[in-house]
């Protein structure tokens, strides 16, 4: 494992553009953790400061004020945070879900497997973002509230993923002879399936947090992220829309955060995918 | 060659047709106005909605007995043309003009008056909340064809103030496309049953309505005036400043953000009118919540709103402290009161006092798609975090959150909104905020209790003596600002956006400059 | 015969997945807080009347009574009553459907007309700035949120350069419905301002909603162009001298829209979902603020409504999909 590890990292070295990406994600993860130090204006996560508001962008205040007159700049940096949360925590929680339904599935050729299945379609059959707006309407707007609503409506990407995978595996005669001699179906699924379904569900997981990223950009950007203060980027892009086209930093700040964010996953994921299974390079599905 | 020749006499000819079909369609005479709505006109019942932000409707196609007009808002005579009051104060009677037509040509009579009166006791929307509290079903009679007669259940100062509402409506029309005991409800949303300046020729309820001038109004009609009227619902702001600067619209709503009345002023063929208005914006506060409950906590809420950061910075100075529950410019406020300032040293010694501990996060609520009341929410959240307490903030759209203020138990701790003028009186911001027996309106959510307030108010409603409401409504805005019933916030000016070769424009507090029957182009 | 075998098959699951679609989002629409009972009663309204107005909707009553209502409902055709606008919700959706039929249909012609040319372009011209560019574009699209790139282009195109209207569909009423699609009506009234008032009303919104698409469009194409410049038919073709031009369009550009075809359900399902934020910034009178609205309304009909729409319309897409998948290439018929 640890060799195959290295040399899916060296031959990532050689992918510019995830490279690239992967420097994106690093500076975002960089800008979460040390938003306190990198931040010209830590107070103002919280601070307004009313007759400074709409400032543009100048030495003191890098990316202009808002409306509060909180420095943007600094703001966003506290935003990363936000969205650093979101994002792990939803896709973790998709992969928690997803998988083991996947596996179950993918394994057993039942009435389970053929209902699991029915379930993840019916989740996929609406937009997810309609579906994540309702779900969060409903619970009323927070960060958990939009984690849940994320997680709920991202896991059948992965169920089916898996599900494929099992299936196709289980033709491999290396699982039909372990099978055969004997192996538990629980010792059969983790320590042979899953290991060689690893890579695409890697795949998945990075391109799946730039998607989260977006939906959850979009339900603050509708209302339905966590309340202000917070500095979450969809949300302020939403609150900048009355002053423009004056303040145009106001609106532009936050939209290249999120842009580059999950442009990082996005190369990353695809640099991943180029590596890690070159078979795949040709279907590039959506989300 | 011929067929080059060919060619180009065909041509000739094409163009020459072309231009003469260009000419032949008539030039269009008809003068048009198109007013960008911030609200979308859902319903043309004129009785079942009675706010400012559809009033449109009610201006223009509808007429009242009285009609409020110019500012200050004066009471005039309209479908009605005079008044009388018996002794006792409980029996208004009115005689109506005559010839008075509705649009499809039948006569206005006292029974249209007392059937629309009786329509919205019995329909319970719009202004029923008011008129409900001052006449009983069944007790408005219409004498002969041209006197209406109104018996009050107690005396009531502000009736003659909400006649207006009564809005006339055809009795004999609505009956015909009555169903299932609507009175007419259901083809009145889309339709016309009015006497008003203009009737309905186009509606929409999603974009909005258009109307024509009615000849034959009773109102004679002046030398120029506006033929054909729309209203549109243009929900952005934006768009509707941008539409004011193309010339897509000719008039649009006064209460705009202040730099985009920046923007207008800015605009070459924009004017701005601007009037003094009476629109109060404040928190309510829940009065019987713990800590609520507590005169101290409530002080030191009202020391921890920045009233200069937001009035003067956030809102530019665009519009004007005012510390009690009475807009500035009425009769009525005590113009010795200072109010609450933004001081948070007084706010800790209140605190300091309190019997009640604030050991919970405040509730700070605000209204979904008011940037304004975001801001508001959010300026009050962090006074008061800087004296250590905790909020939380919470948004509803209006609708629901007019459902939660009906009750004590369901009401924010604290939430942001306006109120407008429904009808120009004291009673309609501090009689109708602080009157215990108002408890359960959208207005009282503070739901306060005060028997001396009562009393007060209830002298101020009885009372048709100037002089002796006017005390009545200065002592009870002591007794309420001392005990810190609200945070009042400011009352606002209107600055209207109007086309610049517009004249005519009679701005009214009541009608914000809508009624169009007075407007013409130079 | 195969394809009668998939087509009832997939008609055998499709009954019961809409069904649980509807369980889900019933349960999802009861929960949502706020009440939309007291929103139509009204500011005025005293809690005994707003109790009276639940009876009479049949909003007291329990659960999954209200849900077999619904759905026996539902199978006469009968979609129930928009609880906020209180006309039958078919007629609500019915009145929107055109508006988003007409934004979808302008977005999907706009990333096809200009995806698929650009796809070929880049994978001829392999390797060169141009592709390099284009590959750069086509990560932005499934990189930039569609709401902020709605925000930026009105802030270009709408309010600095003055080009385009900033929202809506059309300033005012429209012309004689015919179609329900403005461009189309305009024509036939042969009102020409109306027609071109409803096409700079088009053009942002189609620009934002066809982005993304735009963006697979061309990855797509060009990786299909790709595949096919390296078989070994067109090695073939080449060896025997025929002219590049003659190749790319007889045999790449045909192999390209193939697979285009079948990546139009992808499309549809990014531009169904793209279609909600978009309508949303832009104010488009179409099913997505309908829904946005339907949920923030707490208008459990109108969720409903546009659930049953919109998990319907998804799957016979999906299906049409396979089905055409199967005919185009055999290869790819699903086992």
């Amino acid at each position: 494992m640890v060799s195959g590890a290295w040399f899916v990292l060296t031959r990532l070295c050689r992918d510019r553009s995830a490279m690239i990406g992967l420097i994106l994600i690093l500076a975002l993860v960089l800008c979460a953790l040390l938003a306190p130090v990198l931040a010209t204006h830590p107070d103002d996560l919280f601070e307004l400061h009313p007759a400074k508001r709409l400032r543009a962008p100048s030495a003191e205040h890098l990316m202009g004020t808002d409306r509060m007159g909180s420095d943007i700049y600094s703001r966003l940096l506290f935003g990363a945070r936000i969205t650093i949360l979101i994002g792990i925590i939803a896709v973790g929680a998709s992969l928690v879900i997803g998988v083991p339904i996947g596996l179950l599935a993918g394994y057993y050729h039942s009435w389970v497997s053929d209902l699991l299945m029915r379930v993840s379609d019916i989740f996929l059959a609406v937009p997810q973002v309609v579906l994540a707006i309702a779900i969060a309407q409903t619970l009323g707007p927070s960060l958990p509230n939009v984690i849940l609503a994320l997680s709920v409506t991202y896991w059948p990407w992965f169920a089916r993923l898996v599900y494929a995978e099992t299936r196709s595996l289980q033709n491999e005669v290396f699982v039909e002879s372990t099978a055969a001699l004997g192996a538990s179906p629980f010792r059969l699924v983790v320590l042979h399936v899953l290991p060689s379904i690893a890579s695409p569900i890697i795949v998945r997981a990075s391109i799946g947090m730039g998607f989260t990223i977006l939906t959850a950009a979009a339900l603050g950007f509708l209302g339905l992220g966590p309340p202000p203060p917070t500095p979450e980027w969809g949300r302020t892009i939403a609150e900048s829309r009355e002053f423009l086209p004056d303040a145009w930093w106001y609106a532009l700040a936050p939209g290249l955060a999120i842009f580059l964010t999950v442009m990082g996953f996005n190369l990353l994921g695809d640099g991943l995918r180029d590596v890690l299974d070159p078979r795949l390079r040709r279907d590039r599905g959506r989300g | 060659m011929t067929h080059a020749r060919a060619f180009l006499a065909l041509a000739a000819v094409f163009l020459v047709a072309i231009s003469l079909m260009a000419m032949a369609s008539p030039a269009s005479a008809a003068t048009r106005f198109v007013f960008a709505n911030e609200s979308n006109y859902d319903t043309l019942d004129p009785h079942a909605a009675f706010d400012v932000g559809r009033v449109a409707v009610r201006l223009n196609l509808y007429d009242g007995l009285y009609r409020w007009r110019d500012n200050p808002a004066v009471l005039q005579p309209w479908l009605a043309e005079s008044h009388t009051v018996s002794a006792d104060g409980l029996t208004y009677t009115f005689k109506l003009r005559q010839g008075a037509k509705f649009h499809d040509g039948a006569e206005v009579r006292a029974e249209d008056v007392r059937w629309s009166a009786e329509r919205i006791l019995a329909l319970k929307k719009g202004a029923a909340s008011l008129l409900a509290t001052m006449i009983a079903p069944n007790s408005t009679k219409a004498l002969d064809k041209h006197t209406v007669q109104f018996t009050l259940t107690k005396p009531a100062a502000i009736f003659l103030a909400a006649v207006p509402e009564v809005h006339v409506v055809n009795s004999a029309l609505l009956n015909k496309h009555e169903k299932d005991g609507d009175w007419g409800g259901a083809w009145l949303t889309t339709n016309d049953a009015g006497s008003g300046s203009y009737q309905l020729s186009r509606y929409d309820p999603v974009i909005g309505f258009i109307a024509k001038r009615f000849a034959g109004h009773f109102m004679p009609w002046g030398p120029k005036y506006i033929d054909e009227i729309e209203f549109r619902h243009i929900k952005e702001d934006n768009t509707r400043v941008l539409g004011m600067i193309k010339g897509d619209y000719q008039g649009t709503g006064g209460y705009l953000p202040i730099d985009q009345v920046k923007r207008l002023r800015d605009a070459p063929n924009v004017k701005i009118v601007e009037q003094e208005s009476m629109r109060i914006m404040m928190f309510q506060i829940n009065n019987q919540r713990p800590p609520f409950n507590d005169v101290n906590v409530r002080r030191a809420i009202s020391y921890a709103f920045d009233y200069d950061g937001f009035n003067k910075d956030i809102l530019s100075g665009s519009v004007e402290r005012n510390p009690v529950p009475i807009p500035n410019n009425l009769w009525g406020v005590p113009k010795d009161v200072k109010g609450y300032s933004y001081d948070l040293d007084k706010a800790k010694q209140e605190l300091a006092k309190a019997k009640a501990k604030v050991d919970r996060p405040i509730t700070v609520a605000y209204l979904t798609g008011f940037s304004q009341t975001e801001q508001a929410a959010t300026v009050m959240a962090n006074g008061l975090r800087k004296l250590g307490l905790e909020t939380k903030l919470t948004s509803e759209l209006w609708p629901t959150m007019v459902d939660k203020m009906k009750k004590p138990e369901t009401s924010p701790d604290l939430v942001v909104y306006w109120i407008s003028t429904y009808y120009a009186d004291p009673h309609n911001w501090i009689g109708e905020m602080f009157h215990s027996g108002q408890w359960g309106t959208f207005k009282a959510s503070c739901f306060y209790k005060n028997p001396r307030v009562d009393e007060l108010l209830d002298v101020a409603l009885k009372s048709t003596d100037r002089k002796v409401r006017e005390k009545a409504y200065q002592d009870a805005a002591r007794i309420v600002v001392e005990e810190a019933g609200g945070v009042w916030i400011y009352n606002t000016k209107y600055f209207g956006p109007w086309a610049k070769n517009l004249e005519g424009i009679r701005f009214s507090p009541i009608g914000n400059g809508q009624e169009m029957r007075w407007v013409y182009y130079q | 015969m195969r394809i009668l075998a998939l087509l009832l098959r997939r008609l055998a699951w499709f009954i019961p997945t809409l069904l649980g679609l509807l369980a889900i989002t019933f349960v999802i629409s009861r929960v949502i807080p706020g009440d939309p009972v007291a929103l139509i009663a009204g500011d005025t309204a005293t809690p005994a009347q707003v109790e009276a107005l639940r009876r009479q909707l049949g909003l007291d009553r329990p659960l999954p009574v209200q849900f077999v209502t619904y759905v026996t409902q539902l199978v006469r055709g009968d979609m129930g009553t928009s609880l906020y606008t209180t006309r039958p919700i078919a007629d609500d959706l019915a009145s929107r459907l055109p508006a988003t039929i007409e934004l979808t249909l302008a977005a999907m012609a706009f990333s096809i007309l200009i995806g698929i040319p650009l796809g070929v372009v880049s994978a001829l011209w392999r390797n060169s700035v141009l592709d390099h560019v284009l590959r750069v574009i086509t990560v932005s699209g499934l990189a930039i949120a569609s709401f902020w790139l709605g925000i930026m282009l009105q802030l270009l195109f709408a309010m600095r350069l003055g080009w385009t209207p900033l929202n809506g569909r059309l300033q005012g009423f429209p012309p004689t419905t015919v179609t329900g699609l403005y461009l189309v009506d305009s024509v036939l009234a042969w009102d020409w301002t109306a027609f071109s008032m409803a096409l700079t009303h088009l053009a942002l919104p189609a620009a934002t909603l066809a982005f993304p698409a735009l963006a697979t469009l061309v990855r797509f194409t060009r990786a299909g162009v790709l595949d096919v410049m390296q078989s070994n038919s067109v090695l073939y073709e080449h060896a025997m001298g025929l002219p590049r031009s003659v190749i790319v369009w007889k045999y790449i550009l045909r192999n390209a829209l193939t697979s285009t075809v079948t990546q139009i359900g992808l499309l549809f399902g990014i531009l169904l979902a793209g279609a909600v934020v978009t309508e949303t910034v832009f104010d488009w009178p179409g099913i997505g603020t309908y829904a946005v609205n339907s949920i923030i309304r707490s208008d459990y009909n109108g969720v409903m409504g546009f659930t049953v729409w919109a998990g319907a319309i998804f799957m016979i897409v999906n299906v049409l999909v396979d089905i055409a998948q199967g005919f185009i290439d055999p290869r790819a018929r699903p086992s």
